[in-house]
């Protein structure tokens, strides 16, 4: 499905975006990505919008999920479910106990909403999203409110119904993790689709800093591109020199930016060989549950991720001094916006 | 070095304990404060005389009549105010608010010479009403008019404050659930709002009930119970007052007391 949106007010946003089976858009907070849904649903006048142009909210035929989940307090789990079916139906209840089932909260159908945990809510307003058999659902954030083990096994069943139900969903969400296990994703920024496609496409190759920040590339070196070869391109940033790739040829000395995920950075005691090698100091360690991240000053600043086996072995070289690595696939070159946000 | 953390622990205690219950006695001189009048009320009534004035019982009919219709007046006028008050930005909404807030700041004797000012014989709203038969002082309109006055400004400033409690975004989704916008006031925000919208209709029933400052002016007869009260006092004396007070607390005080209850309990909290 395809979404096209223009919407002046309370922000501007000009959206050309693919749906495609469960759909990501990342962007950051402010960025207009609820706006974006409520004016698909019909919540907040577009300027113009197809599909739905022109029609009331409650004629649009989209399933709803904002933040928190809006289920109504006052209606236990299975009249939440049948509120938006046809009352006069007499088999209106079977239905709102069959969307239930669907989402594995049959048992739960006299429940008050309050006595439901924030996973429990979420499969709950997605039941009685889907049950008006909508023709697309719209997610706002739909991982905010939940914790890392709920997050991951609620995501895949709600992919997996969503992929069985053959309704295309499209989620909103500043979090990478989402956009990674999604069939399609989107960067909105500034109020544009600044890049779409599969989740590989776009986060192997991020299109601009905005998108590489959003996509975790926490290493941005400011710089410039001496050489190309093709794809392939020699680029300076203070005394460091990288080879690193690019999706479009540069022009010799054109300002650029470096940009590399701290996971994709290898370190070791011992001397690499090959490009993309030098000495640093480690001016900042910090333990985290699963790994430890070093912070390097010179030559550039850089931020690595180790898993915790690596950095046990690393202990006593990291006081020393270690050797880093980035293999030239991992270092993506583009060209130099003018963006004040990013860090480095 | 533990002798001393004992100590200041203990010290602690006993500053908490001296406090909660200095807290306890200002609250309980308080309440006793508030509440002695009508204790007094019990030992001055003569229960061994105890009988109504003439008059009494039509007063009675006149004020429970009259302060339904004008609760009917109060929700249906109110309630559609107090939900665009809650659910609507404009500019300049803080001087429609003040507008709003004017009845309930005006004493109740200046309100009802300010009423009788408009609504009178000559004023320029109730000169014209009269041409066509409906007179603004002293009649049965009149009373629901000053009854109107005098608790609206309650019921809406309760209501609005009930519908702004409740989160947009449940009326978003009802909406995209193929609700249209009555119906998802109907099904959505008035079970939502029912604590709030309850809690005003009981100020509102009280306040019209005992509404005597703007009746006094626009509205002496007919007369309904605070007036009654006032009338007896002058031609018989304070001991003539007292059963007419005990009725008039028997039949304004039950609603609220039993929203209080349910509310407490729950039943009405959404």
């Amino acid at each position: 499905m395809r979404i096209e949106y223009h919407i002046e007010h309370p922000i501007r946003l000009d959206i050309d975006l693919e749906v495609e089976g469960f759909t990501a858009l990342l962007g950051l907070s402010g960025e207009g990505k609820t706006t974006l849904l409520k004016s698909i649903a019909g919540l907040i006048q577009a300027k113009k919008g197809t599909p739905f142009d022109g029609l009331p909210p409650e004629q649009r035929p989209v399933g709803y999920l904002p933040q928190g989940y809006a289920l109504f307090p006052h209606l236990d789990v299975r009249r939440n479910v049948a509120f938006g079916l046809d009352k006069t139906s007499s088999d209106h209840q079977a239905s709102a106990d069959f969307w239930l089932e669907r989402v594995g909260m049959r048992d739960h159908a006299s429940a008050m909403p309050h006595e439901l945990s924030g996973g429990q809510q979420q499969r709950v307003a997605v039941a009685r999203a889907l049950a008006r058999r909508p023709r697309l659902l719209l997610l706002d954030e739909p991982t905010s409110a939940l914790d890392i083990v709920t997050r991951d096994e609620l995501l895949e069943r709600l992919i997996e119904l969503i992929d069985a139900l053959g309704i295309p969903a499209l989620a909103v969400t500043h979090d990478p993790h989402l956009a990674a296990i999604s069939d399609h994703m989107a960067i909105l920024s500034r109020g544009h689709i600044v890049q779409q496609g599969t989740p590989s496409e776009v986060f192997l190759s991020p299109s601009s800093l905005t998108a590489a920040r959003l996509l975790g590339y926490r290493n941005v070196l400011p710089g410039a591109v001496k050489t190309c070869a093709g794809y392939e391109c020699v680029f300076e940033t203070g005394n460091l020199t990288l080879l690193g790739q690019c999706a479009q040829p540069f022009d010799p000395n054109q300002p650029a930016a470096a940009v590399i995920r701290p996971e994709d950075i290898e370190v070791s005691p011992d001397l690499f060989r090959g490009e993309n090698s030098w000495f640093a100091h480690v001016h900042k360690v910090r333990t985290e549950g699963t790994g430890m991240r070093l912070f390097l000053d010179h030559p550039a600043p850089l931020e690595i991720r180790l898993p915790l086996e690596s950095a046990a072995t690393l202990k006593d070289a990291v006081s020393r001094g270690i050797y880093v690595h980035v293999p030239p696939q991992r270092v993506r070159l583009l060209a130099g916006e003018h963006d004040h946000s990013m860090p480095g | 070095m533990k002798t001393d953390l004992g100590r200041k622990d203990s010290v602690f205690t006993f500053s908490i304990r001296k406090g909660a219950a200095l807290l306890a006695a200002s609250g309980a001189a308080g309440l006793l404060l508030l509440t002695l009048p009508f204790f007094s009320l019990i030992t001055a009534t003569s229960w061994s005389r105890f009988h109504l004035a003439p008059g009494d019982l039509a007063a009675v009919e006149v004020s429970v009549i009259y302060t339904a219709v004008a609760l009917i007046f109060i929700v249906f006028i109110g309630t559609p105010t107090a939900y665009w008050m809650a659910r609507h930005r404009f500019h300049g909404k803080w001087l429609i608010e003040l507008l709003l807030l004017l009845p309930l700041l005006t004493p109740p004797l200046a309100m009802g010479l300010l009423l009788a000012t408009l609504y009178g014989p000559y004023g320029w709203v109730g000169a014209p009403l009269q041409h066509l038969g409906l007179l603004l002082t002293n009649s049965a309109p009149a009373f629901i008019l000053a009854q109107f006055y005098g608790a609206a400004p309650y019921f809406i400033i309760a209501a609005r404050t009930a519908f702004e409690g409740i989160p947009m975004e449940l009326e978003q989704v009802s909406l995209t659930l193929g609700k249209n916008r009555w119906q998802t006031f109907l099904h959505v925000t008035l079970p939502l709002a029912r604590l709030g919208l309850a809690t005003g209709l009981a100020l509102a029933w009280v306040r019209a009930l005992g509404e005597f400052g703007i009746v006094l002016v626009i509205a002496y007869f007919p007369q309904g119970i605070p007036v009654k009260l006032w009338v007896n006092l002058q031609d018989i004396g304070l001991g003539a007052v007292y059963p007419l007070l005990w009725l008039f607390f028997l039949i304004a005080m039950p609603f609220p007391l039993l929203l209080g209850v349910l509310s407490r309990r729950g039943r009405l909290a959404a």
